[in-house]
C-alpha cells in the first residue's frame, strides 16, 4: 500500500515538475499532500517531510566529480603554483620545465611526484622523465583516465 | 654523465620518493612519522644535489652505491637516519698533532660506503 501511495507521489511530482506554469499544478498538489500526510501517519517511523524523489527508487554510489580537461589543467596549475621553486607569474600551460623555468632533472621528479599525489594514480619512471611541461602532464593524465574532448 | 646513470640516479631519487610516501615510524608515534618522512626528503634533496656536478664515473659510482646502501640499511632497521659509526683505533690525532695526516687517512678509510657524503672532520 506504501508503494502505491509512493508511486502516486512519485507520478504527482513528474506531473507537476512538467507543469509548473500552470494552474493544475495547484490541484495535484493537494492529493500530494494529502498522501504525504497518510504516508506519514501510517509509517511514524520514518520523517516524510520532504517530497520522495526519484533518487529513493534507485542506488546511489559515491563517485568522484568526474575529470575534464580544464579541471585537470587547473589543478596541475595549482599544484605547480604551490612548489616554492616556481614563479608563479611565469607559470603558463606551455612553459617547459628546463628551459622556461630554469628549474633541473630532480625538480622535475618532484613535480612529477607531486602529480601523482594529486591524482592519485602511478606513473612509471620511463614515461615521468618525458613529461617537461604542463602540458605534457595534462595530456598524459588525459590518456591515461580516458578523457577526450 | 651517461644517459643510462642518468636514468638511474633519477630512479633512485624517485624511489626514496616512494618509500617516504608509505613510511611508518617504528616507534608509531605519528610526528615521528611526519619528523623522519621531512628527513628523508631533505637529506635526498640535499645530498643528491651536492654530487650532482660530479663527472668522474668512480665517484658517481660510489656515489650510487651510497645511496642504494642507505636505502637497504633504512628500510632493514626501519631508521632513516644513517648508522653511526666508530672511530678506528688510533684514530684520533695526539696531543703534539704530529700523526695528524695518518689519522686522517686512516679515518677516511674506515668510512663506510654510505656515510660517503657526509662531511665529518
Amino acid at each position: 500500500m506504501a508503494a502505491r501511495v509512493l508511486q502516486h507521489c512519485v507520478r504527482t511530482l513528474r506531473l507537476s515538475s512538467g507543469h509548473l506554469a500552470l494552474r493544475a499544478a495547484v490541484v495535484p498538489a493537494a492529493p500530494l499532500h494529502r498522501a504525504l500526510s497518510f504516508y506519514s501517519a501510517d509509517r511514524r517511523t520514518r520523517c516524510v517531510n520532504r517530497i520522495p524523489s526519484l533518487d529513493v527508487l534507485c542506488r546511489q554510489y559515491g563517485h568522484l566529480p568526474p575529470l575534464t580537461l580544464e579541471s585537470i589543467e587547473e589543478r596541475v596549475l595549482y599544484v605547480l603554483k604551490l612548489y616554492d621553486k616556481i614563479n608563479p607569474e611565469k607559470l603558463q600551460a606551455t612553459s617547459h620545465f628546463m628551459k622556461d623555468l630554469g628549474l633541473d632533472s630532480l625538480d622535475q621528479v618532484e613535480i612529477i611526484m607531486a602529480m601523482e599525489d594529486e591524482f592519485g594514480f602511478e606513473i612509471p619512471d620511463g614515461e615521468a622523465e618525458k613529461l617537461m611541461s604542463p602540458d605534457d602532464i595534462v595530456q598524459y593524465i588525459a590518456d591515461k583516465k580516458d578523457i577526450y574532448e | 654523465m651517461t644517459a643510462s646513470t642518468r636514468r638511474t640516479v633519477l630512479s633512485l631519487y624517485m624511489r626514496v620518493f616512494r618509500i617516504a610516501r608509505s613510511w611508518q615510524a617504528q616507534s608509531g608515534v605519528a610526528s615521528d612519522t611526519e619528523t623522519e618522512k621531512k628527513y628523508m626528503l631533505q637529506e635526498a634533496s640535499t645530498l643528491f644535489r651536492q654530487n650532482q656536478q660530479l663527472t668522474d664515473p668512480e665517484s658517481i659510482k660510489r656515489c650510487l652505491e651510497e645511496c642504494e646502501a642507505r636505502i637497504e640499511i633504512g628500510l632493514h632497521y626501519r631508521n632513516p637516519y644513517p648508522r653511526a659509526m666508530h672511530l678506528p683505533p688510533l684514530g684520533l690525532a695526539t696531543q703534539k698533532g704530529r700523526k695528524l695526516r695518518a689519522q686522517q687517512r686512516l679515518r677516511k678509510q674506515a668510512k663506510p660506503v654510505y656515510l660517503q657524503s657526509h662531511d665529518d672532520s
